[in-house]
């Protein structure tokens, strides 16, 4: 999963009444109508938050032009739920950028000390 | 290939072990002066625009990183322990009251040294919040539920 699709999952999930929507979907398809109504949400409201799942690939919408149900995609959800990778790639990134850093300090010391160098 | 090795520790803990190819005085130097610390945290993902140690016990830091695509994070803390090979510090991740442990330890062995971070949480259910905020991207908000729906998948 690149750290791009892994955001728009996290985005997707920051906000209560998606994750409580896909809470809903987790027991099975479910139509606009029926998502609205425990959440006291207009239909137009839901349908944005649904837009937004749907762009994560975090649902999908069935082809019935009356209902179009909403599915639960579980694999976005099954990678996002691998946090410990996010939080790997944050401190791999700052690692590897070490790396340069101490090879630069290493060339330093190896120099004979110059009067202008700053510390 | 990663170089970095998660290590398990205690439920409520994250642990981070790194080998860098220079002796233990200038990764310890690198990890605590602020103008070095400006060139490496956070890497390609996110710039530090503020880096402020006050490397002695009861000082405090404070580091504020930059997106790319915008919007800033933060960690604070303060040093409870300062030594040649070992430095314990708190830590915040924003304006979360949360406050977790960061003991670090640096042991030189042929030239190379080993970096070990172990991070302290209060609790398990608070390491797998902290996880699933995605530090990284800053979104800042808690995915305490998720945990429980991704388990009733």
């Amino acid at each position: 999963m690149t750290p791009e699709r892994l955001d728009a999952t996290f985005s997707a999930l920051a906000d209560p009444t998606r994750r409580a929507i896909l809470a809903r979907l987790a027991q099975g398809e479910a139509s606009v109508m029926e998502l609205a109504e425990p959440f006291a949400m207009s239909q137009p409201a839901i349908s944005k938050h649904l837009k937004v799942l749907e762009r994560a690939g975090l649902i999908s919408r069935g082809r019935d032009a009356q209902r179009r149900p909403c599915r639960l995609e579980a694999e976005p959800l099954r990678d996002a739920s691998g946090w410990i990778e996010h939080y790997r790639q944050f401190w791999d990134a700052s690692f590897d950028a070490l790396d340069d850093v101490l090879e630069d300090l290493k060339k330093a010391a190896r120099k004979p000390k110059r009067t202008k160098e700053t510390p | 290939m990663s170089k970095l090795t998660l290590i398990d520790g205690a439920p409520n803990e994250i642990i981070m072990e790194r080998e860098f190819d220079a002796p233990r005085k200038l990764v310890v130097q690198a990890m605590t002066s602020p103008a070095l610390i400006k060139r490496w945290l956070g890497g390609v993902r996110a710039t530090v625009v503020t880096a402020e140690v006050d490397l002695r016990v009861g000082g405090s830091y404070r580091y504020v990183f930059e997106l790319p695509h915008g919007g800033q994070f933060s960690f604070t803390g303060v040093y409870r322990e300062i030594g040649d090979d070992r430095v314990v510090h708190s830590e915040r991740f924003n304006d979360d009251p949360r406050e977790s442990v960061v003991t670090t330890t640096w042991t030189e062995r042929h030239g190379k040294t080993t970096l070990r971070v172990v991070i302290a949480f209060e609790s398990k259910d608070v390491r797998d919040m902290v996880l699933g905020t995605g530090m990284a991207d800053g979104a800042g908000e808690s995915y305490d539920k998720l945990e429980q729906l991704v388990a009733n998948l």
